[in-house]
């Protein structure tokens, strides 16, 4: 901690928070926002004169609310930097403090919430956990039952730093307890709360076990567990040696606690797996080990980073064995528990590995980022012959468009992410987009469903999400049927109209477009631009004719494989309940209004051609 | 364009082992691209990013002067840059390259359908060679760097990260909304396996 605030080419920003994004790998735009603290950091020398004096007492969220501590505080002794703060929330504005604080004159009760951006070419989020809160499992009694508590309040009072002074004593009279047992996964491997495994809280456990047992060896410690996991370096070590000292293990998740009221002491019923029969143990403080959770604040930190979550809530790597410590998005980098629990060595090894990361790119003089941008068709675009129009650059999430009447509208390549909204969006077909130009979908439509496309379930997949989902489906060997034909571009921003009513042209059976959640999207608003696209289409469809059933729009993470294979099955399912006259009969009969629509397409450079070819090979 | 050129494309069917292999006939996916206009060379391999299969691409795209390169293998998630990476080397423009999902999303999702999934790899094989055709050249896009760094979170995996880039002499904003850095690991008295104090 220390040699992070000394350290020459470390500034901390404490007390502050990330607001706003902007910007791409190399070139992001942060904007931050130090909260006041009251207290001015050049005059504050960490004293302390100020605290003792201050009249208000509340839960001291460093200690888990078991000690108290005053409105104007410092976090604890060792806080970096040792800076004093008022919680406003807290404070009664009696100004002792200011007294106290005398000729220092450090108190500052005008401070304001001071914004301002910073320039970094990289992003590291390490935003760590949460504790799961035991309250909610009712049959453990935690909150009713004084001698429940959990492993961080343990933490808190089994330190010599802490509100004891480091001796134990449970919560119910101040008594040492001499008996006590410890539970498992609360809160993890449980299909209520959560499925995954905590990971760490077995080390821990062990950890507080030995802990106690070397310093009072005659103390009774029973630790209630599913499986105990020691899968790192020196851990299975640590385990045995816990169990050489007497430590007993009991593999069972206990059912319920029940309390003595007249001594506080604790009835455990669980079930021993070992001995094949229920038990129950009378323990005089029990200690829950509770799961790690994503930090409450996940979903806004996700969108302001532009970062999507696993199933279990936590920040999703970009893959999980190739590229661990990278975030989705460009530049910006996973570690620690933000992306999974994990315990102090995991940590700091995937630190260094996101640092090193990092430091591929911020030792360049310059990256290379992907050419898949969009580009105007000088002579398509009417603005360029005098007419109003900047369609265009109403649908670009990134301003990267300018259109002045008189001159066809303008990409800047570097602004430009290519999520292709505005090439789908122009009326004129004026703008293409690299990799992804009309020509080449075209022509993946037309070879995707050459043979039996009534029977074929089209699904156009943006690249980050549904085709991460599908993927996902891939991985995870969730089945669906053969029928499905997956056509990837980068956003569904990108899923023009015409493709859609290409494919019904050429008898497609069912059509998915499939994007991100809006809160996921790659392209800030790019989902929002095909979302209401999508909107107007399916109302226009079924006005030509169309069944509903036959079009569906689906919003799906790259985390959703689950979700993914469910649609496709559903998807198939309604195609298989269309009666198969009924359908080639309302593919006949839309065909001329769908060509209608698609009449222009061979206008678009490459697409006459495309369509040419397409028919010489089916 | 394509239309000035003489198309000459490369299509490469990887087996993945048994992961493609063991639910359709890899061989038959290359046979019937064989067919298609303007492919001018099959191969089908136990494991295309394997470097016995990257150098045959490399040494088809010089002894049969291939312009395209189209590989039916896993996702483009996953193996995209290796294959880019190896065309380039072979002095192939990198963006004349086209992926053919046909492990995550094919094999790996119909086993119980052999004949369905053969249909659909060729199909997603004859769509993959209908974009190549129209693939252009592209040269990627260079941008400045800032080079300074900003670590979310004064943690113990926040602090570490921001320690290495600083040794790196990177310029790096430790950011955290607490009053204090420190984190969770700050409140640990001893820690495992260790039994150090953990500040």
């Amino acid at each position: 901690m220390v040699d992070a605030a000394r350290h020459p080419n470390i500034t901390v920003k404490s007390y502050t928070e990330v607001k706003r994004v902007e910007g791409f790998i190399g070139n992001f735009k942060v904007l931050v926002e130090e909260k006041p603290r009251y207290v001015n950091m050049d005059r504050c020398n960490g004293c302390g004169a100020c605290s003792p004096v201050c009249p208000i007492e509340i839960p001291n969220e460093f200690e888990e609310g078991i000690a108290p501590r005053k409105a104007i505080y410092i976090p604890h002794a060792q806080a970096v930097p040792l800076r004093y703060v008022i919680d406003e929330e807290a404070c009664i504005h009696c100004y002792k403090c200011v007294d106290a604080c005398g000729k220092l004159d450090a108190i500052d009760f005008s401070q304001q919430p001071r914004q301002e951006w910073l320039d970094v070419g990289s992003i590291l989020v390490a935003t760590g956990f949460d504790n799961f809160d035991p309250s909610v499992i009712k049959e453990y009694g935690f909150g009713r039952y004084a001698n429940v508590i959990t492993a961080m309040e343990l933490e808190r009072i089994n330190n010599s730093a802490g509100p004891t002074a480091g001796r134990i004593m449970r919560p119910s009279d101040s008594k040492f307890p001499n008996k006590i047992s410890f539970i498992q996964c609360v809160g993890s491997r449980d299909e209520r709360y959560n499925l995954y495994c905590s990971g760490f809280c077995c080390m821990y456990t062990i950890k507080n076990a030995v802990q106690w047992k070397q310093t009072y060896p005659d103390a009774d410690i029973t630790i209630f567990y599913m499986d105990i996991r020691t899968p790192s370096k020196g851990y299975e070590e640590f385990y045995r040696r816990a169990r050489e000292m007497g430590i007993r293990f009991i593999q069972g998740r206990p059912s319920i606690i029940t309390e003595d009221p007249k001594t506080g002491n604790l009835f455990i019923q669980a079930e021993d797996v070992g001995l094949g029969r229920t038990i129950e143990l009378e323990s005089e403080m029990v200690i829950l080990s509770t799961a790690a959770i994503p930090r409450v604040d996940t979903d806004a930190m996700g969108s302001v980073l532009n970062i999507s979550r696993s199933p279990d809530g936590f920040f999703m790597e970009y893959h999980p064995k190739l590229r661990p410590v990278d975030s989705p998005t460009d530049g910006v980098f996973l570690c620690g528990a933000a992306q999974s629990p994990k315990d102090i060595p995991a940590s700091v090894a995937q630190g260094s590995a996101a640092a090193s990361r990092a430091a591929r790119i911020l030792n360049a003089d310059e990256w290379e980022i992907e050419p898949i941008v969009a580009m105007v068709w000088e002579d398509r675009c009417i603005s360029a012959q005098g007419k109003k129009c900047g369609i265009c650059a109403t649908k670009c999430p990134y301003g990267a468009i300018l259109v002045e009447t008189g001159k066809a509208a303008m990409v800047t390549a570097a602004k430009c992410h290519g999520c292709g909204g505005c090439v789908a969006e122009c009326p004129h077909n004026a703008i293409t987009q690299k990799h992804f130009t009309d020509a080449q979908v075209i022509s993946q439509l037309h070879a995707l469903l050459r043979h039996e496309p009534e029977k074929k379930v089209l699904a156009f997949m943006c690249h980050w999400c549904s085709y991460g989902g599908a993927d996902n489906a891939g991985t995870s060997h969730f089945e669906y049927p053969a029928s499905q034909r997956g056509l990837r571009v980068m956003c569904s921003a990108r899923m023009d109209s015409d493709f859609i009513f290409e494919a019904f042209r050429l008898g497609a059976g069912v059509v998915l477009v499939s994007g991100c959640h809006p809160q996921d999207c790659h392209y800030i608003t790019g989902q929002r631009v095909g979302a209401e696209r999508f909107e107007k289409l399916t109302k226009r469809l079924v006005d030509m004719g169309i069944s509903p059933q036959r079009f569906r729009v689906e919003w799906i993470s790259a985390a959703e494989g689950a979700k993914y294979a469910q649609v496709i099955r559903e998807m198939d399912q309604t195609l298989r309940q269309i009666d198969p006259q009924a359908l080639k009969e309302e593919i006949e009969r839309t065909r001329p209004e769908l060509e209608r629509r698609v009449r222009r397409l061979p206008e678009i450079p490459d697409v006459a051609l495309a369509l040419e070819l397409a028919k010489a090979t089916s | 364009m394509s239309q000035n050129e003489d198309l000459r494309i490369g299509v490469y069917v990887c087996h993945c082992g048994s992961n493609i292999a063991s639910v359709i006939d890899p061989k038959a996916v290359a046979e019937f691209a064989s067919a298609l206009p303007d492919v001018v060379l099959t191969n089908n391999s136990l494991y295309t990013c394997s470097d016995a299969g990257q150098r045959q691409i490399q040494e088809d795209i010089k002894n049969h002067k291939l312009n395209r390169v189209v590989v039916a293998a896993c996702s483009v998630r996953l193996h995209e840059p290796t294959f880019r990476a190896c065309v380039a080397e072979a002095g192939l423009n990198p963006f004349l390259f086209e992926m053919a999902n046909i492990r995550e999303q094919d094999t790996w999702v119909h086993s119980h359908e052999p004949e369905g999934a053969l249909e659909k790899a060729k199909d997603l094989v004859a769509s993959a060679v209908a974009k190549s055709r129209f693939l252009t050249p592209l040269d990627m896009i260079k941008v400045p760097v800032t080079k300074t760094a900003m670590v979310i979170g004064g943690g113990v995996a926040g602090i570490s990260s921001a320690l290495d880039l600083a040794d790196m002499g990177i310029k790096t904003y430790l950011v955290e909304k607490e009053p204090s850095i420190g984190g969770r690991m700050a409140q640990l008295n001893k820690t495992f396996p260790t039994m150090d104090c953990s500040i």
